[in-house]
C-alpha cells in the first residue's frame, strides 16, 4: 500500500511538472500603455439681439470678461496634450459685426486673439477651429486660461432691424482635447 | 504610477471566473469530510474527524471569462496598448466577469451523536470573495474618450463590483432519515471584516449636438458605492496594525450576518442516488464602520451660456464658477454612514450519481492501530458517474455551470475524482481530484482546468483545493 501511494505521488508530481508551465509574461508592460483619450464639450455660448444692439450708442457693443477654470486645473492643465477649439460666429442682424475673442492668463495677460470680421445676415456664418498644441498654437494657451475675454463692436448703424425672425449675433465654441491618463 | 499597475493587474487577476465558486470536484466526494460544507445532507460514515487548523480546507480560485493574463502580458512584442485595445475594448463586453475566491479553514471538527443517524460538523473559516463586471463604457471613455461618439450613451451601469471577506462560524446536523434519504442543514454566523459593493448603479453620459451651442453633456447619475470596514483597514494599514483588525472584525468585532445552507441525498435505488444542496441562504447586516457614497442627479449642459439681456452684463458675475457650483447643486457627489444589508451569494449545487462494480467495504484503516478494521465505515460501489449542476447567483443573474464526473474507489485507501466541466467561460475545463486516506490521515489534493496547465498563463480559469485532516470510523 505504502508502494502504490508513493508511486501515485511520483507520477502526480513528475505529470504535473511536466505538463504545467507557464509562456513569458511581461507585467512591465503595463508600463507602455497609453491612455489618451480625446474628450470634447460646449465652452462658451453668447448671444446679443439685434434690439439690444441698437440700444447701444457708439460701436462698443459688450466687453466682458469670462471666468474659465475648466483647461488651468491641476487635473487638465497637466495631462493635456492638443486639440482644437472651434469657434461657430453666426450674424442675422442688418449689420456688420466684429467679435474678438481673447485668451488670458491668471494675470490677465492676453496669451491669444481670435477675430471674426462677420458680413449681414444672410450669409453670415463664420467657423474657425484653432489648434493648440505640437501642430498648432502653443498648448500652454490652453494651459494656463484662466478669462476668456469677448468683446463685440457694430461696425454698421444703431437703427436698421434685418427682416429675418430674432434676428442676433451668435457666438458658440467648443472644445476637443487630448488628454494623458497614462 | 505604481497603485494604479497593482490596480490593473489585480483587477485583471481577479477578473477571473464567475464559477470561481464552484467545487465540482470536492461536491458529493463523501470520502472527504469537506464535502458536508457544500452539501449538509451528504452521506457520510465518519465517527468523526477533526481539521488541521490552517490546512484542513484550503481553496483558491481564478478565472477570467473575457481575456487571460497570457492574452495581455505575453512577451510578443505586440504593443500592449493595442493589446488592450483589441481584446479588453474589442474583446469583452459587460458580461464578462473579474472574480476570485479564497477559503481557509481554522477548525472543522464532525463526531458521531449517540444516535448514529446523527452527525454534527462545526467549525470556522475564512472566505473572501470578489467580483467585477468589465466596465466596458468606462473604459472606453478612459482609452478613446467620448470624441466622436455624438449620441452614445455611456452607461454607467457598466460599474457593477461586489466584493468581501468575513469569518463564518457554522454548525451542522445531518441525519439519515432513513435507508433512502439523508439530509443535513447547517447555521452559519458571518463576521464581515470588510464589504464594498455597488451593484445597481443607473445612469449615463452623453454628449449631443447642442439647442444652443456646437454640443451638449448630459449627466444623469443614479450611482452608490457602499463600504463596511474599509475605514477601519486603512487605519489600521496607517497604524501598521492590519492583522489585528481583520482578527477583531473577523471575530464579531466587524458586522454581523446570519445564514443557513440545507442540502439532501436520495437513494433513488440501490445504485443511483440524488443530492442537492442550497448553501448561503444568508444575509449581512452592516452597521459598524460604515461609509457610503452617492452620485445622483440629471444635469446637461452646454458650457458657459450668455444670453443677452437676460444674463445682463456684471462685471463681478462668475459664469464659470455658477455652472460649477450648479451642476454640483444638481448632481451632489455625498456620502453617508446609513446601514444597509447584503446578501450572500447563494449557490445551488445538484446531481445525479449512477453507481457500479463490486462493493468496496472496510479494510484495517482508521485510528486505532492494525488489527482493527472500520466500524461505521458502510459499502460503497468502486465506481460512479454522473452529472452534476451548479448555479450561483450572481450582480447580473444566476450563473450556470454543467459537469459530469467519473470517480473510482481504490479500496479504502484512495479515491479519485475526474470532472469536466462547461460554462459560459470554457468548454474545456477537465478536473481531477485525489483522496488519499493513509491511516487516520486523509489528504486531497483538487485542480481543475488542468489542460490549461500547459500554460498556466493563458488559462482563463484556475482552482486548487488542498485539504489534510484526522478521521475515524470508530471501532468495531
Amino acid at each position: 500500500m505504502k508502494r502504490l501511494l508513493q508511486s501515485v505521488l511520483l507520477v502526480l508530481l513528475i505529470s504535473g511538472g511536466a505538463i504545467s508551465c507557464t509562456e513569458n509574461l511581461d507585467f512591465n508592460q503595463f508600463d507602455d500603455l497609453e491612455a489618451t483619450p480625446t474628450y470634447e464639450a460646449g465652452i462658451l455660448y453668447l448671444e446679443a439681439p439685434e434690439d439690444i444692439i441698437n440700444l447701444i450708442s457708439g460701436t462698443n457693443v459688450f466687453s466682458q470678461n469670462f471666468n474659465f477654470d475648466a483647461f488651468s486645473s491641476d487635473i487638465f492643465a497637466d495631462r493635456v496634450l492638443d486639440g482644437t477649439i472651434t469657434f461657430v460666429v453666426e450674424n442675422t442682424t442688418s449689420k456688420e459685426l466684429e467679435i474678438t475673442v481673447e485668451l488670458l492668463d491668471e494675470g490677465d495677460n492676453v496669451t491669444d486673439t481670435e477675430v471674426f470680421s462677420i458680413q449681414p445676415a444672410p450669409t453670415a456664418i463664420i467657423q474657425r477651429e484653432i489648434a493648440y498644441g505640437d501642430s498648432g498654437r502653443s498648448i500652454d494657451i490652453i494651459k494656463t486660461l484662466s478669462t476668456i475675454r469677448v468683446t463685440a463692436t457694430n461696425l454698421g448703424d444703431n437703427s436698421s432691424v434685418s427682416n429675418l425672425p430674432d434676428p442676433l449675433i451668435t457666438l458658440k465654441s467648443s472644445g476637443k482635447f487630448r488628454v494623458r491618463l497614462k | 504610477m505604481r497603485i494604479p499597475k497593482i490596480l490593473f493587474l489585480t483587477i485583471l487577476w481577479v477578473c477571473i471566473g464567475a464559477h470561481a465558486q464552484n467545487k465540482q470536484l470536492l461536491y458529493d466526494f463523501t470520502e472527504i469530510p469537506q464535502s458536508m460544507l457544500i452539501n449538509p445532507g451528504a452521506q457520510t460514515d465518519f465517527k468523526w474527524y477533526g481539521g488541521i487548523p490552517g490546512i484542513s480546507g484550503l481553496s483558491f480560485q481564478a478565472g477570467s471569462s473575457g481575456v487571460s493574463a497570457y492574452d495581455l502580458f505575453a512577451a510578443d512584442g505586440v504593443d500592449f496598448t493595442a493589446k488592450v485595445r483589441d481584446r479588453l475594448l474589442g474583446g469583452m463586453t459587460t458580461r464578462d466577469e473579474i472574480s476570485g475566491t479564497q477559503q481557509i479553514e481554522f477548525l472543522n471538527i464532525g463526531f458521531r451523536s449517540s444516535d448514529p443517524n446523527v452527525f454534527y460538523s462545526f467549525g470556522i473559516y475564512n472566505e473572501s470573495d470578489a467580483i467585477g463586471y468589465w466596465f466596458q463604457d468606462y473604459a472606453i471613455l478612459a482609452i478613446d474618450g467620448n470624441v466622436n461618439r455624438l449620441n452614445q450613451r455611456f452607461d454607467l451601469g457598466d460599474l457593477k463590483t461586489r466584493g468581501e471577506m468575513m469569518n463564518v462560524f457554522h454548525f451542522g446536523v445531518n441525519k439519515k432519515l432513513d435507508n433512502k434519504l439523508t439530509v443535513g442543514g447547517r447555521a452559519k454566523i458571518y463576521s464581515s471584516i470588510l464589504d464594498f459593493n455597488s451593484t445597481r448603479n443607473k445612469g449615463f453620459f452623453v454628449t449631443r449636438p447642442g439647442q444652443n451651442n456646437l454640443l451638449s453633456s448630459t449627466f444623469n447619475a443614479d450611482m452608490k458605492w457602499r463600504t463596511s470596514g474599509i475605514n477601519a483597514i486603512k487605519a489600521a494599514s496607517n497604524e501598521d496594525n492590519i492583522a489585528g483588525t481583520i482578527i477583531k472584525r473577523g471575530f464579531f468585532g466587524g458586522n454581523l450576518g446570519l445564514g443557513f445552507d440545507l442540502g439532501l441525498t436520495y437513494q433513488l435505488n440501490k445504485q443511483t442516488v440524488f443530492t442537492a444542496s442550497l448553501l448561503d441562504l444568508g444575509f449581512i447586516y452592516h452597521s459598524n464602520d460604515v461609509e457610503n457614497y452617492t452620485l445622483k442627479g440629471d444635469v446637461t449642459t452646454e458650457g458657459v451660456e450668455v444670453i443677452l439681456p437676460g444674463d445682463a452684463l456684471n462685471p463681478n458675475q462668475d459664469f464659470w464658477q455658477d455652472l460649477v457650483d450648479n451642476i454640483e447643486e444638481i448632481v451632489p457627489f455625498e456620502n453617508n454612514f446609513n446601514n444597509y444589508v447584503t446578501f450572500r451569494p447563494t449557490k445551488l449545487y445538484a446531481s445525479l450519481r449512477y453507481n457500479w462494480g463490486e462493493q468496496a467495504i472496510g479494510g484495517a484503516d482508521c485510528d486505532c492501530g492494525p488489527n482493527v478494521i472500520s466500524g461505521n465505515r458502510t459499502p460503497k460501489f468502486v465506481n460512479g458517474a454522473g452529472g452534476q449542476l451548479y448555479v450561483i447567483n450572481r450582480p447580473r443573474g444566476p450563473q450556470t455551470a454543467l459537469t459530469a464526473f467519473y470517480q473510482r474507489r481504490f479500496g479504502n485507501v484512495m479515491a479519485v475524482k475526474a470532472t469536466y466541466t462547461a460554462d459560459k467561460f470554457t468548454y474545456t475545463n477537465i478536473g481531477f481530484g485525489l483522496n488519499l486516506q493513509a491511516g487516520p490521515v486523509n489528504l486531497y489534493v483538487m485542480a481543475d482546468n488542468l489542460l490549461a496547465y500547459r500554460n498556466i498563463a493563458d488559462s482563463r480559469y484556475a482552482s486548487f483545493q488542498l485539504g489534510l485532516n484526522i478521521i475515524s470510523w470508530g471501532k468495531k
